[in-house]
């Protein structure tokens, strides 16, 4: 995943949402966080409950005909709607774009991280709820430009993705140190821009390469310090 | 992409779209059907029997509900014949007696005799419960998209093979 010789189209924007979705729950199960599907499983549950309703319905309409079952279709036909809206209510509300809810290595903080994209414009925004024991919940928030982790060719480079994630909200940070020391390094030796992407462009690329030539947790190596860190998480993550 | 499917509850979530979809249509059919108590609230014109009225292809939304009158003389009816299961629209021309027992007979506008040549051997006539439902709208020409797709059955394993594509292949 880490290495991903997969290629994107670059100007897709649901496909750099979709990508980058995929690859944070990778990052964060490898880093010692436990996840949660609570979210998916209530979505499923209610998604296929209304279908096997619908199925149902088909099933006795198809044996028995319509005059004989028509009391019991107009109550399929309520609590199928009942279900529906349901659904759409816990997509709306309850996940929010929610990609990833998981508890820290010693139970102590509970992350829930959803990311959204506006129209048109190239930049993950990221929500972070980090939610301490017995306190009320912080909200992070940050946007990164898609740049920051694709190359020009499409390809997904993970360590400058994880960077964003470490560096901006201190609980992952804290599970993933070395992360942080990389971007901060990096920042000091681009000639003072603050702001500045923690990798240059040509770093990117030489990454990329790396990834697509030698495939696999390897790539990660191009990138020095951080790989023997890295690099167990990379194993941890096919498992 | 294909390798999100690698995902189990990724996977699950992408086919209970696809079957949320076949569903919703489909319960939106039954749904129009209780409403207008009718088992097949919309039929396709398949003859040109009523012309000029309706033509072939011609889309009808049916009612069959009597609230305010009884089904009556002039109203166009879609009813099945016992034996057939291929239901026919045309106009009821005459009444006997009131209630679900009166009797019916039907002509379509563009044909020169009644209907009792298409009922089944033996009837001369329609009840109340052989009508489907009496027509209250309809939409020119839409329908010909299910007179190809059933002169062609092909084409609706081509359509639902894409549909399906389409939707586990893209997750927006």
């Amino acid at each position: 995943m880490a290495a991903s010789q997969e290629r994107i189209t670059v100007y897709n924007l649901a496909d750099l949402k979709n990508t980058s979705d995929d690859a944070l729950p990778n990052y964060l199960n490898s880093i010692g966080f436990t996840q949660s599907h609570r979210l998916t499983d209530v979505r499923l549950a209610l998604g296929y409950s209304a279908f096997a309703l619908a199925a149902a319905c088909f099933a006795w309409d198809y044996r028995f005909g319509f005059d004989a079952t028509k009391h019991l279709t107009a109550a399929a036909v309520a609590l199928y709607a009942l279900l529906n809206g349901a659904l759409t209510l816990w997509v709306l509300y309850a996940e929010r774009g929610t990609v990833y809810v998981g508890t820290s290595r010693d139970g102590a903080e509970t992350l829930r991280v959803s990311t959204a994209t506006r129209k048109n414009v190239p930049e993950y925004l990221v929500t972070v709820e980090v939610t301490r024991k017995g306190a009320a919940p912080e909200e992070i928030k940050f946007a990164r430009s898609f740049t920051e982790w694709f190359d020009e060719a499409g390809h997904f480079v993970a360590a400058p993705f994880q960077a964003a994630f470490a560096n901006s909200v201190p609980a992952i940070g804290r599970a993933d140190p070395k992360k942080v020391a990389t971007a901060a390094k990096g920042k000091e030796g681009s000639d003072g821009s603050e702001e500045a992407a923690a990798y240059t462009p040509e770093m990117l690329d030489m990454l990329a390469k790396a990834n697509v030539s030698v495939v696999g947790s390897a790539a990660e190596e191009a990138t020095g310090s951080e790989a023997a860190a890295k690099k167990k998480g990379g194993k941890r993550r096919k498992a | 992409m294909l390798s999100s499917l690698g995902n189990p509850r990724q996977a699950a979530a992408q086919l209970m779209n696809f079957g949320l979809i076949l569903s919703s249509a489909f319960m939106m059919w039954k749904g129009l059907s209780v409403i207008t108590d009718s088992p097949s609230p919309i039929v396709v014109v398949l003859s040109g029997s009523m012309e000029p009225a309706f033509q072939r292809g011609d889309l009808l939304l049916l009612w069959n509900r009597n609230l305010m009158a009884e089904t009556n003389v002039g109203e166009i009816v879609v009813y099945n014949v016992k034996g057939k299961d291929i239901p026919i629209v045309h106009r009821i021309v005459r009444k006997f007696g009131t209630g679900p027992d009166a009797k019916l007979l039907t002509k379509g506008d563009n044909n020169a005799a009644d209907d009792t040549e298409l009922y089944a051997r033996g009837q001369d006539y329609l009840n109340r419960k052989d009508i489907v439902g009496s027509v209250v709208g309809y939409m020119p020409f839409v329908g010909y998209v299910t007179i190809m797709l059933s002169e062609h059955p092909w084409l609706k394993t081509v359509m639902l093979g894409i549909m399906g594509l389409v939707v586990v292949l893209q997750r927006e």
